[in-house]
């Protein structure tokens, strides 16, 4: 049993003050959605919980420890940015191949495409998909195994009903399976999570 | 570390940065000398010397944005700084890589290039240790300027403006022979220099 | 970026702007007077070394105002104060414009002196090199979007371009000595006659005010412009 908690956390970017006295917690097994109008901070709250950014005030801990000074806490989270982290010349397969290398597993992708029905874009080149289909293979990363936490910074964006329920069933499961998630979103969801935090 | 290299290698396979296409851009460009100039052996023979060094500035200038830029713009460098355990372990894995695929290239047909511009063993052996020191030099260089822009999309004429005043001394040292002591130097300055700033690049765009 | 810098502070500096026109232009006319009728003309050259009058301080000052900048880059980093990216950034422009100046005013003074335009020596180089490294430095600020990102990045590159002159000057100068004698130095450096030297002091005055003028004028309109920014989030 795990625990993800922010104390006082403020963050300045320049002089603009884009996080004031953030305070929640998480533990295994919820999810936290974090709302906030455009420009209220919820990427920067996202790049803090992931070392990106480390000049900040307060602090946040994972089991009573600074994830500052956590050496291996780069290998419990798994961030899925806004950017698809897609290269737009190469056919989908390929890009699979390379988030393989980067991710260091080897994943069945032809199977679980085929689960989401996106086995038929395996040899088109990501140029060609639509946003919608970026997005869902973009959101194919979360796949990976032996993550505590998932940080997912506006996942349901371009996802049409279908796969926007399907990436529900899947935060369901990990969280059955004991795991962290934290996303951002600006949209009303169909389903209620745990917790709900508005910046 | 390991990841990083055979993923890089990889890309740059698919994406059509292999083997023959570098090799074909270094021979393409020294084409140009006998057109341009004239086909006399022996100024043929000190232009040679001289436009390696251009041919090899020329395709870092071009190929820069492949270091950090395009990684960045699509995301994949986050992947990648989170990989990593240390930001020193990406920095030096990328000066290997990007070395491998856009420099050796050029130190191994140097040998048939020579050739047929006319210059003797001893002569391609010095243009040969020289370039490779001064090309890990002007590697060093090149990914700091990556890592220092990756802010300014699509301003290849701005960075070819930061990188050619710091390309001038390796240029100046590598067309003579007996100053590989002092391409060492240098190449080891602009690794120390290069090291710090690339990973205060890379930290000041991960925020 | 925060600076703690009052509304009259600005207020005073736009006043004293009239005023260090005024003495940039009276310092500038005497100048002139001096160097073009009150000085004698060199016995060798002639009358074409009077536009050292305004070469050597253009020059000097293109070189001092590079060592301010990279300065106030490395103080910047140091104390964390924004005030020295002000003046680092407000400085930029009258730099390039002095280097340009100098290699400008140099290539007219080499014509007849030399014979020819210009000269492949270390010191023409290396202020060419100088007056790139000032365009990457105000265009790479202008480049990036970000501007606190972008102050940081281009202070980086001005503290690597102030490593790289002396590399370039050091270089320029062994491959002179591999590539061609020498012949430029033993002119440059004439023993300078006191009446020479009057005219010198008065043109290295006026382009000292000149600095200073459009700098403050710079100076201003860079915090007015950070202002903007900063309502403009």
């Amino acid at each position: 049993m795990s625990e993800l908690k922010t104390e006082n956390l403020s963050c300045k970017r320049g002089e603009n003050i884009v996080l004031n006295n953030i305070n929640f917690s998480i533990k295994s097994g919820e999810t936290l959605v974090v709302k906030g109008r455009n420009g209220s901070g919820k990427t920067t709250l996202l790049r803090i919980l992931s070392n990106f950014i480390t000049s900040y005030e307060g602090k946040v801990m994972l089991n009573d420890l600074n994830i500052l000074e956590d050496n291996l806490y780069n290998n419990k989270f798994n961030l899925i940015g806004q950017k698809n982290s897609l290269k737009d010349n190469l056919s989908i397969k390929r890009n699979l191949e390379l988030w393989d290398i980067l991710y260091n597993e080897t994943l069945d992708h032809p199977n679980l495409l085929e689960h989401n029905n996106l086995h038929q874009l395996i040899n088109r080149d990501a140029s060609s998909l639509s946003d919608g289909q970026k997005k869902c293979i973009s959101l194919h990363r979360l796949n990976y195994n032996n993550y505590e936490l998932w940080l997912l910074d506006e996942p349901f964006v371009y996802l049409d009903e279908i796969n926007t329920n399907s990436l529900i069933e899947k935060i369901n499961l990990f969280n059955e399976n004991m795991g962290m998630v934290i996303l951002t979103s600006n949209i009303n969801l169909p389903k209620k999570f745990h917790k709900e935090f508005i910046i | 570390m390991s990841n990083l290299i055979k993923r890089d290698l990889l890309l740059s396979f698919y994406s059509s940065a292999n083997f023959f296409f570098t090799v074909s851009f270094f021979i393409l460009i020294l084409i140009l000398i006998p057109f341009a100039f004239s086909t006399q052996t022996d100024q043929l023979k000190i232009l040679f010397k001289g436009i390696v060094w251009i041919a090899l500035a020329l395709s870092i200038i071009v190929t820069v944005d492949r270091i950090f830029n395009a990684d960045y713009e699509d995301g994949n460098l986050d992947i990648i700084m989170q990989k990593n355990k240390t930001i020193e372990h990406l920095i030096i894995s990328k000066y290997l890589t990007y070395w491998f695929i856009y420099c050796l290239p050029l130190l191994v047909i140097l040998p048939i290039l020579s050739f047929l511009f006319y210059l003797d063993y001893l002569e391609t052996i010095q243009i040969f240790i020289n370039l490779f020191i001064g090309s890990f030099g002007m590697v060093f260089i090149a990914n700091f300027v990556s890592a220092l822009t990756l802010g300014a999309k699509r301003t290849i004429f701005l960075k070819a403006i930061i990188m050619i005043p710091l390309f001038v001394p390796f240029v100046i040292f590598g067309s003579d022979a007996d100053s590989w002591p002092i391409l060492l130097a240098l190449s080891m300055l602009s690794f120390v220099i290069s090291i710090y700033v690339t990973a205060y690049g890379l930290r000041l765009y991960g925020e | 970026m925060y600076i703690k810098i009052r509304n009259n502070h600005i207020e005073l500096i736009k006043s004293a702007n009239p005023y260090l026109i005024f003495a940039t232009i009276f310092v500038f006319v005497i100048g002139l007077y001096f160097s073009l009728f009150q000085s004698p003309p060199d016995y060798i050259q002639g009358d074409s070394m009077r536009i050292m009058y305004i070469h050597v301080p253009s020059a000097w000052f293109a070189l001092m105002t590079y060592s301010i900048l990279a300065g106030s880059c490395v103080l910047w980093f140091i104390t964390r104060n924004p005030l020295f990216n002000v003046i680092a950034r407000s400085i930029a422009q009258v730099g390039m414009v002095f280097t340009l100046m100098s290699l400008i005013t140099g290539s007219i003074w080499g014509k007849p002196t030399w014979g020819v335009w210009w000269v492949w020596d270390a010191r023409l180089t290396s202020m060419l090199i100088l007056f790139f490294l000032y365009i990457a430095y105000i265009f790479l600020w202008q480049a990036i979007s970000n501007k606190e990102l972008a102050s940081k990045i281009s202070a980086a590159l001005a503290i690597i371009g102030f490593i790289n002159i002396p590399v370039i000057k050091f270089s320029v100068d062994w491959w002179n000595t591999l590539h061609q004698p020498a012949s430029i130095s033993k002119l440059s450096a004439p023993s300078i006659d006191v009446s020479m030297l009057i005219p010198l002091f008065i043109m290295t005055a006026a382009c000292f005010l000149f600095l200073v003028t459009v700098s403050l004028i710079r100076f201003r309109l860079v915090l007015i412009e950070n202002k903007i920014i900063r309502t403009g989030n």
